[in-house]
């Protein structure tokens, strides 16, 4: 069974179909690409993935259980964790607060009970913090610690550094970092590397490989399409909200649509074609492997 | 039957009266809004000063009322104009709930300004109209309700035509619209601007000069009510919406008119406050606009910027703290106890402000409100149930955080700004509540002969020991709040106040957050209010007033926001500065005023920064 | 439609839009490196790219909407860089901004006059104060017949298509010497696409100078004299349109080299 199904996944702003019956499928361990043009729908996809956007119609199935009616915090209790385009840490607390919010849901006083009943408890655990509850926390920062540690040094040196005061690459890692800290069953990575360097970039690249050998399923929204290429075990095309392609990354940079989608629409009366894609890819393809 | 359809048509007319007032008001909000962006908190002081402007003109200066009128629109003209310049063109690059702020820091200023030349006592403005009154059927109508109907039906015109014929007022829309596209087609945004404040002020000034006629009186604080009408009129219209406006204002003054006299004079506010709640709740885009959506949030986010906070070491705190138990020892005037002791007091609110609007975000106007309910629940809880101080204090403190969260319960969906807006019409529900509900607060009498404050039967006789008590309740809040915000707890709602829409991503229940934060805060308020009020020995409906809420959200900006020392060392400054320095005394509130803009435009951080 | 024969760089005439060296930031975040860019009087230039290349934040630059780090944004040799948005248009800049941003509230007709505003007197706006205007005004309702028909329609209940002619007529309301256009295409029907084409060539040919920020490579090489090319903050390809439209390195430029 897959880990995510979307089923005809529709999204209706005003008239106008941002995501436009789309579905597929993402199984446990897998890499996958979502690629278009701007305005193409992959935010708002996204949006929906992780419930802050709704459906028009269709559903999203987590395990075969469907997602509708769950408040957006309860989709990371299940396991799907995020970062956000333009990247959202928060920037008057600490990097190492930052990471730790991402194991929120995870920390014992957080869990739901009885109706007021756990709000009382939730309040009187952060005035007396119990044992466990307070061993539980050094636990949670030894992770923290232990995920920041992923990014090498360029992360651990500023742990109590606010995270305004970060570089914006420095922010995307550090949103990657507290994604992790929901230990996620799906990551869904939105543009990491956007305003990135090349370095920058490859560091990211091989980041995201590391998180592959760790069997973790991730869904990915990525410009940079060598990396994409590169990183994907399957790519999705999508185009004015719909999915227009679905394939192994190769098969799909062939694809004339995609070709289409990105640099235009064939001019509608007879000029030259200018793309040789297959010539073209050939030789790319054969410098990225 | 004649009687009925009598007091019905009277009513009526009453009703249109003062909705056009309203409605002249509503639209001045309504402009600013739609081409700044802004909910222009001081537009009732600008009211305000239309009022006395007018009443100068006519009862000192002997000019008549054609040229009275003149004066109030040249004057509001420029007031509005001046309003803009401070208010939103210097804080372009500030906090975008800075012009806010800094329009409220306005509001203080002018209304003082007005106290301080004209003292807070009302002033009688004869009608210099003719006393003729024209009979319709069985019924008959005044030259000033005339008067307002026409200056509401011609104003209504002039907006019009300005609007439609001229440069400026195509401008005016297309800003509205568009700001950056009007830009584009080479509209000077800031000139917009200015007209803007100008004709919207210059509506506002007339309007209070026509009620300054109407009742035949002026007086400095009617600036608030009538700018929180104006607002509840805006938006009962849909915000920013102009014609909306209008018809805002005339249903809100029909409503208050039938509602009197069905309910009684009393609860001639509470409509407006109600309406302005509900409208927010049920139908944020207001009666008459299609869109289903609220429109777009124009001031999104809190007033907390970047900043490091400067660490005091805990041995400065412990220092601190001993000189301010020891000092009722080798300090006897009791001049200066009181003073600072009104101090701690003030440290409390701050704290209490500090903990919602400053830890998470979520901007309160209504604290006052919620100091009344906990003096109230303990003074009845003393008197009614006979309980003593030292169980009455934290019984009323519960009482205040479970009926607070309550009533903030539905503004929980709102966000940013509309937070702000939302407490402040909570707070002014409260103390319609306690006018009103005789029954359980007395009304307008208050209750008196409060007993002192005493733990575990101790009663604080002397200054010193109410000195100490207060010491002591600040003392226990600050322990509560510094071990909740460097709890988990505290980093919650930070992330809550940074980025709601991440926080949510990441597992957080805005909801719960909001509610704890809220519960908590509301606590240490109730606290301070029961404290306050058997300090005072006797309270009533205007012991705890809005300008609280302002003072409060002052000191925790001067100190910090979510700073809990910057909170203390701000409500020390604002309280006992203007006492000490003894030229001061009479400009406190006006020291209070220019602080907060100041602050605003110079260090939004505060003095300490904020955490 | 006629495919523009290239026409070789006027490099006689100095260059009516010219940014040089140009860093720009948003926080930080840095969107441009070192741009460099000429429009020369009479010329159709694109300036194309993929997503997030930087091609809509030049139209900010150029229009004083954001200001650069570095460099100057020069207009038929005046530094212009840091004025104010109205400064700039005054100097003869219209602009047909991305998605748009029709005054929804307005008329057809409001919106159209609000495109000569900056030529207006201050009293009336309506009847138009100069028969300059109201001749401008005709010959564009001519143009876009579609317009006259929807005149008293509110701006924003315009189909797609619609909004974009009257983008255009409402830059042309201010007799322009440069147009700028960011993305005209996008969101059209395909239908609509030729026709915006097509209109882009008229206003040309009346003597227009045309800046267009496209995504649509293919089309826009089409009708324009030359092209650059962005990727990443940086210009990596520029040249005649001709050229550019048989040029391999395009795709690389959309698509993403290989980093390894």
């Amino acid at each position: 069974m897959a880990l995510l199904e979307l089923n005809s996944l529709s999204r209706n702003f005003g008239g106008v179909l941002a995501v436009d019956h789309v579905s597929f499928d993402l199984h446990a361990g897998e890499t996958v690409s979502v690629i278009g043009p701007n305005g193409a729908g992959k935010t708002t996809l996204f949006n929906l993935i992780t419930g802050l956007d709704q459906p028009s119609s269709g559903t999203i199935l987590l395990d075969g259980k469907a997602l509708t009616g769950l408040r957006v915090d309860q989709f990371v209790e299940r396991g799907i964790a995020r970062t956000f385009q333009h990247g959202r840490v928060f920037g008057n607390m600490s990097v190492l607060e930052n990471v730790l919010i991402g194991a929120h849901s995870r920390r014992q006083a957080a869990q739901r009970g009885l109706p007021f009943i756990e709000l009382v408890r939730e309040l009187l655990l952060a005035l007396w913090p119990s044992p466990s509850v307070a061993a539980e926390e050094a636990q949670l920062r030894q992770q923290a610690l232990e995920i920041l540690s992923l990014f090498g040094e360029r992360l651990l040196p500023r742990l109590q550094q606010p995270a305004y005061s970060l570089s914006y690459a420095n922010r995307r890692r550090l949103e990657m970092a507290r994604a992790l800290a929901s230990q996620p069953r799906i990551l869904l990575l939105d543009e990491p590397t956007a305003g990135m360097n090349p370095t920058e970039t490859a560091e990211v690249l091989a980041f995201i490989r590391t998180l592959k050998t760790r069997n973790l399923t991730i869904l990915l929204i990525e410009h940079k399409l060598s990396l994409v290429m590169e990183l994907s075990d399957r790519v999705i095309v999508m185009d004015n909200g719909q999915k227009i392609a679905e394939g192994k990354p190769h098969d799909v940079r062939n694809d004339p649509r995609v070709i289409e989608a990105y640099l235009g629409h064939p001019a509608p009366h007879p000029s030259p074609s200018p793309f040789s894609a297959e010539t073209h890819f050939h030789t790319e393809g054969t410098t990225t492997s | 039957m004649e009687d009925f359809l009598r007091t019905f048509f009277d009513q009526t007319v009453n009703g249109l009266v003062i909705g056009n007032i309203y409605a002249l008001t509503a639209v001045g909000l309504a402009i600013i809004f739609g081409v700044g962006n802004l909910i222009n908190f001081a537009h009732g002081s600008v009211y305000m000063v239309g009022a006395y402007v007018g009443w100068v003109c006519v009862t000192r200066l002997g000019l008549p009322l054609p040229a009275a009128f003149g004066v109030v629109v040249v004057v509001c003209g420029l007031l509005g104009m001046l309003i803009e310049r401070l208010g939103l063109r210097s804080l372009q690059n500030s906090a975008r709930i800075a012009p806010l702020l800094a329009t409220i820091g306005i509001s203080f200023v002018l209304d003082q300004l007005i106290q301080l030349t004209f003292t807070r006592a009302p002033q009688s403005f004869p009608s210099p109209l003719p006393n003729t009154r024209f009979p319709i059927g069985g019924v008959s109508i005044g030259v000033i309700d005339l008067l307002i109907a026409a200056t509401g039906i011609g104003s209504a015109a002039v907006l019009y035509l300005f609007l439609r014929y001229t440069k400026l007022g195509w401008a005016l829309r297309a800003t509205a619209q568009d700001r950056d596209a009007a830009q584009q087609m080479g509209v000077n945004v800031n000139a917009v601007n200015q007209t803007a404040f100008a004709v919207a002020s210059i509506l506002g000034g007339i309007a209070g000069m026509l009620v300054g006629i109407y009742f035949s009186t002026v007086y400095p604080t009617m600036s608030f009510q009538a700018g929180l009408k104006g607002f509840a009129a805006n938006l009962l219209g849909g915000l920013g919406n102009v014609p909306g406006a209008v018809l805002g204002g005339l249903l809100l003054g029909l409503i208050e008119s039938y509602g009197v006299s069905l309910f009684g004079a009393t609860y001639r506010n509470l409509f407006a406050y109600a309406i302005l709640i509900l409208v927010l709740l049920l139908r944020p885009q207001g009666l008459f606009s299609r869109q289903r959506q609220a429109p777009p949030e124009p001031l999104t986010g809190t007033f907390v910027p970047n900043s490091k906070p400067i660490h005091v070491p805990p041995w400065a705190i412990a220092v601190a703290a001993g000189a301010a138990l020891l000092l009722p020892l080798f300090v006897a005037n009791p001049y200066v106890l009181q003073v600072l002791t009104n101090a701690w007091l003030f440290s409390m609110i701050a704290l209490s402000i500090t903990l919602a609007t400053g830890t998470a975000g979520q901007t309160s106007l209504g604290h006052a409100g919620f100091i009344a309910i906990g003096a109230y629940a303990s003074a009845l809880l003393t008197q009614r149930l006979g309980l003593p101080f030292t169980v009455a204090l934290p019984a009323a403190a519960i009482l205040t955080a479970l009926l607070g969260t309550l009533l903030v319960l539905p503004a929980f969906r709102l966000r940013a700004h509309y937070v702000a807006i939302a407490t402040l019409g909570i707070g002014e529900i409260v103390n319609q509540m306690i006018l009103n509900w005789d029954w359980l607060t007395n009304g307008v009498m208050g209750i008196s002969n409060l007993p002192p404050p005493s733990f575990f039967g101790r009663e604080a006789v002397r200054i010193q020991d109410v000195y100490w008590y207060a010491l002591a309740l600040l003392g226990i809040a600050a322990l509560i709040q510094w071990r909740l915000v460097r709890s988990p707890l505290g980093r919650t709602w930070r992330a809550l106040r940074d980025d709601d829409i991440a926080a949510q991503s990441y597992g957080i229940n805005l909801n719960r957050y909001k509610t704890l934060v809220f519960a908590s805060s509301t606590l240490i308020a109730g606290m301070t209010g029961a404290f306050t009020g058997h300090m005072y020995s006797y309270i009533n409906h205007e012991s705890f007033t809005n300008t609280i809420s302002i003072l409060g959200l002052t000191m925790v900006i001067l100190g910090g926001m979510g700073n809990l020392i910057g909170a203390v060392v701000g409500a020390v400054a604002l309280i006992s500065l203007p006492e000490f320095f003894r030229v001061l005394v009479d400009y406190r509130y006006l020291v209070y005023g220019l602080t907060l803009l100041l602050l605003i435009r110079f260090r939004p951080q505060g003095l300490l920064g904020t955490v | 439609m006629n495919t523009t024969t290239p026409v070789p760089i006027p490099t006689a005439q100095p260059p009516l839009l010219q940014l040089q060296k140009l860093d720009t930031c948003y926080g930080a975040v840095q969107v441009h490196f070192d741009l460099n860019l000429q429009v020369h009087p009479g010329e159709i230039v694109c300036l194309l790219g993929g997503n997030a290349s930087g091609k809509s934040t030049t139209m900010k630059v150029i229009l004083g909407l954001l200001k650069p780090r570095q460099g100057t944004v020069t207009l038929d040799g005046v530094n212009v860089t840091g004025w104010p948005t109205p400064r700039i248009i005054r100097q003869g800049i219209a602009s047909v901004p991305e998605s748009r941003r029709i005054f929804a509230q307005m008329t057809v007709q409001e919106n159209l006059l609000m495109g000569a505003y900056q030529r207006s007197g201050w009293a009336t706006f309506w009847p138009p104060a100069t028969d300059a205007v109201r001749t401008d005004y005709e010959q564009i309702l001519a143009l876009f017949p579609r317009l006259r028909e929807r005149l008293h329609a509110r701006g924003g209940t315009l189909s797609g298509g619609e909004q974009q002619m009257l983008a255009f007529g409402r830059a042309l309301m201010s007799r322009p010497r440069l147009i700028v256009m960011d993305e005209p295409t996008m969101g059209l029907s395909p239908l609509f696409v030729d026709r915006v084409l097509e209109t882009i060539q008229t206003i040309n040919q009346q003597g227009i100078t045309v800046l267009m920020v496209e995504q649509n490579a293919n089309l826009a090489l089409q009708i324009a004299d030359r092209g650059y090319v962005l990727q990443n903050g940086r210009i990596v390809l520029e040249g005649n349109a001709a050229d550019l439209l048989h040029s391999p390195e395009i795709q690389d430029a959309y698509l993403g080299q290989a980093t390894s």
